[in-house]
């Protein structure tokens, strides 16, 4: 049922320190390669600027003219990873500094400049720990889609993510689910987890996939409170509980000084160590696990046995049990420490009489284990839902042209195609300010034809779509701004800007000379008239990517897609990007490999 | 008006001295008769705090205004003039024994408030007194007297107490003395010696739990009133289990208390949880009086805390400003470098150790066939993330074993690491336990977990025959749990156990360590629950009542099981008839319950519960002023109306 390139693959991309890679970047198809690549020139050209704003401030005592933003980002694109790379190799001695007038000395300037480089390649090299994982995430309608991950993304970036990239409802029900074929398991992550370590710990030849879908108990239990700590109670008298009473009841469960778990008790059955039957055992839930009480014994606590506790384990739904395990009933869940993938001993299998009884049973189980963040993380959903809600109404109601790339960089380098890229969405925390998801694909200009470039075949990934669900759109691949060389390097303008006198306000210093003065950008171009150049050959960048050589004189900006230039500036006025500074960065600095390999990976695309 | 005779008793004439007699109109007020007594005593002193007490009618005479006749005093009353406030033991959550003047005249509501006030407690609300339990086997031991701290000569509670920046009261800062006094109220006590645990009254059962309760005092009523005498001995304990607005800073008192009547619910079994429960309880309570025993040389006082943060403040902006050379420091992690024993259970082979070179790097441990080639592909790697690491140590054994459960894809691997000695254990066992949570050994907890580990091991070299209470490092763990489990497993035993739930609470600060212990005190099932035995109408055997901050609930008495459960926002009214001391309580969908009380007076169930309703009135409006005549009228029963 399921296309080969539909299951779950994990990419993981070289610059890790940590090289796990599940299969091969060749493999991706093209709007997975697109998609990553704006998530990658979204990632470096951030870190440019976080540098450039640090600088600001670092330096900041004389009223410092800001470099306007836009040449700033026009020149930026283009200046290339080389100009870092070259400081990192300490080669400062061939960038020597104008002497300005009424400035600190030459000797002080030097030093200056030699500490910021200093400090950046120590900053990249922090950077290059961050693990980074490139995944596959199946969604319900059978399409997928291809997202990178970084280490410090909550679940909740990611969903935020594949709610841009979906056009999906963005209802607070929408999860980021595992599924493990071994175990026929399926467990959603919470919202506050990180998907990258869970994702790490997966065998090399693992067959678990990543699914985005809507589970209406991911959140059930703060909607319908009543249903959970009131489980004793008859359906019928909890069925029309007014809210107020629901509000009391999450507040004096989730609010006090400590979370009261649901006093859930009753058989179960338990699947006994290493046999194939299963025993019913009277168990009881407490904040502090889950325990039993042995034959013959009263409920009293001090004669509860203790199957497990939740700190080192989590829960999991269970499919066709009846089957796998000879199981009384298909309604099953077990407790395992997450790293186990296979069939052992040490976990723990559970059989419930219903399926109303095992929702009971994991939810409490959420609760016990992840306590007052679980409520944190619904009621930051349910923020976010309503925000989206509101923003994509408005967006309609503007303007029917309105498309949301922000005028950032990355935007631009996304070219509509992931406005938002998640390295973005994770440092601001200011969540109302987030731009809206983009509206369904009417709404968005065409990409501009490409005469350079013959689109190749498009292969969409699904050919039955769900109503409820627009298809991501789909842009010709030439519609993205011309390679990596282009908008990848990372554009280090601190390097310039430190030699420059403050007030000195567009950069076209000639210091440069001695590296190749043709590594500083020219003025940004007249968008239509530029075109965009020839890539260069691969081997030319891999090479860049080991030694600091001259760098290829560098082409000019890609000729920013006029149709995403103009919604720019009237999103500007509605939604001002969060604060940069705030934002943590990327750096792809020893990216050389990954680089190499994407470009081959496109090239080879390219010349089908 | 015919003048008459009135006599009354003046204490201080001594007890034996003959009532006074004074002639009185039946129109001359409470004031007069007051000075015409003190006039004819011809005792010079203060008499401001002294009122009239009626002893036939057991009832203060407080409304000087009022006139003999309005009272309806004639000739054969006995009034006796008596100051108001009088010395009371009062003993503490913690256990200590104070001894201070309390009001005997107003409703104990009122007393309640100012002795806390005396004693730096906020929200009295939440506490209350009462009696103790009688003492009848105990007497004939040899009673110890007890130690007793005497602040009688602290300012009464009716004036304002200035206090001191702290919050502690200023007079406690009059004497050294007094100030360790305080620092009894606002520091938990040492663990207590086991046979100290076994001593006390413990309730085994539910029917002895709600017996406890038949011992609250009347709020609405004053001490005197309800026969407490002067120096009686009264118990001082948080009744009602809603907690409003704790704030470590500003209630050292309240929540060391607090803490201190969580404790002794655990060790007591009042509040009944798991042997894993247990364990976790005790490594708190090992960990709050480690610290305590540290930080009391270093007054906990708010000025100091500022300074904390300071710097700490200071120090994230070191590390935020660090220079290249810094970074580039903390970017070379620590490693350790030794030769240990390792023994895999898995293989069904039975050779036992060997000995191989380990590198503890990050999180993960490699070893190699010798130091030599260590800078070759180990032998193997473990990553420790996320694994569970116990010890298996034997101090008398010289036994320093790790074990460890390293998960992997098919299951749990289990190894066991041996050490040399007790310096290699701790330090091997603190990389261990770091990495199992995702930290290296860059992490700054290294050498504070290091010197935990030595004092656990410590703790396990003094013999567990002495029954010293904890002192500096060594303690008892049988003073950690109750008697309980002090029977079902030797000091030996308990200490590996209590170890490895020590190892997640190891880093907490003493407030966040006593914050922990009462959240999970909080979050046990039967945790806030005044039980009553009563009798429903039209039943014909006893049942329990579970009083608790939210709802009612309906025990069986033979199981013990949970019977029915209302809530009180369901609740429309509740009534009692005093007559036939019935509690008849109406629900939401007419749901109709009615109930005597066995154990305790009615009194008592219909103040816990309009106490509860009182207390969730509370943090709505934010005003700190006690809405005492809002109490009253939802506990005081008939007496307030």
């Amino acid at each position: 049922m399921l296309r080969r390139s539909c299951s779950a693959r994990l990419k993981s991309l070289p610059f890790d320190v940590v090289v796990r890679t599940f299969s091969s970047l060749h493999d991706l198809e093209d709007n997975d390669l697109d998609a990553l690549m704006a998530d990658l020139v979204a990632d470096i050209s951030a870190t440019e600027e976080k540098f450039a704003t640090e600088k600001d401030t670092l330096k900041g005592s004389a009223p410092i003219a800001p470099i306007p933003s836009q040449p700033r980002d026009n020149f930026s694109l283009p200046a290339s990873t080389d100009t870092s790379r070259h400081g990192t190799s300490s080669n400062s001695t061939a960038a020597p500094p104008p002497p300005p007038a009424s400035k600190p000395s030459k000797e002080e300037l030097e030093e200056q400049i030699k500490a910021d480089k200093i400090k950046l390649a120590l900053e990249k090299l922090k950077e290059a720990k961050v693990k980074k994982l490139v995944v596959k995430v199946e969604i319900m309608d059978g399409s997928s889609k291809t997202l990178m991950v970084d280490e410090r993304q909550t679940v909740r970036d990611v969903i935020d993510n594949l709610f841009e990239k979906t056009h999906c409802d963005c209802n607070v029900d929408w999860c980021v689910c595992e599924t493990n074929p071994d175990l026929q398991t399926e467990r959603g992550f919470e919202d506050h987890e990180n998907l990258v370590e869970p994702l790490s710990t997966w065998t090399r030849d693992t067959e678990n996939k990543v699914l985005f879908q809507e589970k209406k108990d991911k959140y059930g239990v703060f909607r319908n409170p009543q249903n959970f700590y009131l489980w004793k109670k008859d359906k019928k008298s909890l069925k029309d509980m007014k809210e107020k009473d629901k509000e009391q009841l999450l507040e004096e469960n989730f609010c006090g000084a400590s979370v009261i778990v649901p006093d859930l008790e009753g058989i179960l059955y338990l699947k006994e160590d290493g046999k194939k039957s299963w025993k019913q055992r009277y168990f009881l839930l407490r904040a502090s696990g889950l325990y039993y009480s042995p034959k013959g014994k009263t409920k009293a606590s001090r004669d509860l046995v203790c199957l497990v506790q939740f700190d080192n384990v989590n829960v999991y739904y269970c499919k066709e049990y009846r089957i796998k395990y000879k199981a009384p009933t298909d309604h099953c869940f077990i407790l395992k420490h997450p790293q186990i993938q296979k069939e052992s001993q040490y976990i723990k299998y559970l059989c419930c009489d219903d399926e109303w009884t095992m929702t009971l049973w994991v939810t409490g189980i959420r609760i016990a284990k992840y306590g007052k963040q679980l409520y944190d993380n619904y009621k930051a959903a349910v923020r976010k839902a309503a925000g989206s809600a509101t923003w994509a109404n408005r967006s309609l109601q503007a303007s029917s042209s309105a498309s949301t790339p922000s005028p950032t960089p990355k935007a631009r380098a996304a070219n509509g195609h992931a406005p938002q890229p998640a390295v973005e969405t994770k440092g601001s925390s200011n969540q109302t300010f987030f731009p809206p998801p983009p509206p369904s694909m009417e709404t968005l200009p065409p990409p501009p034809p490409d005469p350079m470039m013959p689109p190749p075949p498009l292969a969409p990934p699904s050919a039955t779509k769900v109503n409820k669900f627009p298809p991501p759109p789909q842009f010709p691949q030439s519609s993205f701004p011309p390679p990596p060389m282009d908008d990848l390097p990372p554009p280090p303008p601190p390097l310039e800007d430190s030699e420059l006198p403050p007030d000195f306000l567009p950069p076209p210093p000639p210091i440069f000379s001695s590296c190749g003065g043709e590594a500083l950008p020219p003025p940004p171009p007249d968008p239509i008239a530029s075109l965009p150049p020839p890539p260069p050959a691969p081997q030319n960048f891999a090479s860049a990517g080991g030694a600091p050589p001259p760098p290829p004189p560098p082409p000019p900006p890609p000729a920013p897609a006029p149709a995403a230039n103009k919604p720019a500036g009237s999103i500007r006025k509605v939604a001002p990007p969060p604060p940069k500074r705030t934002t943590p960065q990327l750096a792809a600095p020893s990216g050389g490999d990954l680089m190499s390999e994407l470009m081959t990976a496109m090239q080879k695309k390219r010349t089908q | 008006m015919a003048a008459w005779d009135l006599s009354v008793t003046v204490e201080e004439l001594g007890p034996q001295a003959p009532p006074l007699k004074i002639s009185v109109t039946s129109d001359l007020h409470i004031g007069g008769v007051i000075l015409k007594v003190v006039e004819k005593s011809q005792i010079q002193r203060d008499w401001s705090d002294h009122a009239l007490w009626w002893e036939q009618k057991q009832q203060w005479l407080l409304k000087p205004s009022w006139t003999l006749d309005k009272c309806g005093i004639h000739a054969d009353a006995r009034l006796c003039l008596t100051s108001q406030h009088k010395p009371l033991r009062l003993r503490l959550p913690s256990g200590i024994t104070f001894r201070l003047r309390a009001c005997f005249s107003s409703p104990v509501f009122r007393s309640v408030t100012g002795i806390c006030k005396l004693l730096n407690i906020r929200h009295p609300e939440e506490l209350s007194l009462l009696w103790p339990v009688e003492e009848k086997k105990r007497k004939k031991e040899k009673d110890v007297e007890e130690e007793l701290y005497d602040i009688t000569r602290a300012p009464l509670p009716s004036s304002s107490i200035p206090k001191l920046a702290n919050g502690m009261p200023a007079f406690f800062a009059e004497a050294a003395e007094t100030e360790a006094v305080y620092k009894m109220l606002a520091v938990s006590q040492p663990a207590p010696a086991p046979e100290t645990i076994a001593k006390l009254y413990r309730t085994t059962n539910i029917t002895e739990k709600a017996h406890i309760n038949s011992r609250w005092l009347d709020s609405s009523r004053s001490l005197l009133q309800q026969g407490v005498r002067e120096n009686d001995k009264l118990i001082l304990r948080f009744k009602y289990y809603t907690f409003h607005d704790i704030a470590p800073q500003a209630d050292a008192v309240r929540v060391t208390q607090l803490y201190e009547q969580a404790r002794w619910a655990v060790l007591l079994e009042e509040t009944e949880c798991t042997e894993e429960e247990m364990m976790v309880f005790a490594a708190l309570q090992y960990h709050i009086g480690k610290v305590s025993l540290m930080e009391q040389f270093v007054t906990s006082c708010p000025a100091m805390e500022d300074l904390d943060s300071a710097l700490q403040c200071l120090e994230v902006k070191m590390e935020g400003e660090s220079s290249a050379d810094d970074m580039l420091e903390t970017m070379t992690a620590p490693e350790l470098h030794d030769y240990l024993k390792i023994f895999r259970p898995k293989r069904l082979t039975l050779k036992g150790y060997k000995q191989y070179w380990f590198t503890f790097k990050e999180t993960t441990i490699s070893y190699f066939k010798s130091k030599e080639e260590s800078c070759k592909e180990p032998i193997q790697q473990m990553s420790l993330k996320g694994c569970e690491v116990a010890p298996d140590v034997s101090v008398a054994g010289q036994k320093f074993c790790i074990r460890l459960l390293i998960p992997g894809p098919e299951g749990m691997n289990e190894v066991y690491l041996r050490c040399e000695h007790e310096q290699q254990y701790s330090r091997w066992m603190a990389a261990c336990r770091l990495a199992s949570k995702g930290k290296t050994l860059a992490d700054s907890s290294f050498s504070s977990e290091v010197q935990s580990i030595q004092s656990f091991l410590a703790m396990q070299k003094t013999t567990p025959s002495t029954n010293t209470a904890q002192t500096d490092e060594s303690i008892n763990t049988h003073s950690l749990v109750s008697p309980r489990y002090q029977k079902k497993y030797k000091p030996k035993q308990l200490t590996p156990r209590i170890l490895e739930a020590y190892q997640n609470v190891a880093q907490l600060s003493l407030t966040d360590a006593i914050q922990r212990f009462l959240q999970i005190w909080q979050a046990l099932p039967d945790f806030g629950l005044a039980y009553v035995v009563v009798r429903f109408k039209g039943c014909r055997k006893d049942e329990v009542l579970g009083i608790a901050n939210n709802r009612l609930i309906r025990i069986d008495l033979s199981v013990g099981d949970v019977v029915k459960t209302w809530r009180y926002n369901t609740m429309r009214q509740w009534n009692v008839n005093w007559d036939i001391k019935q509690v008849a309580i109406e629900f939401d969908g007419n749901v109709n319950i009615a109930f005597s009380c066995v154990t305790a007076d009615c009194k008592i169930v219909h103040e816990y519960i309009g106490g509860y309703i009182f207390m969730s009135t509370r943090g709505r409006e934010q005003s700190n002023t006690l809405n005492e005549e809002l109490f009253h009228k939802l506990t005081g029963g008939h007496e307030a109306l």
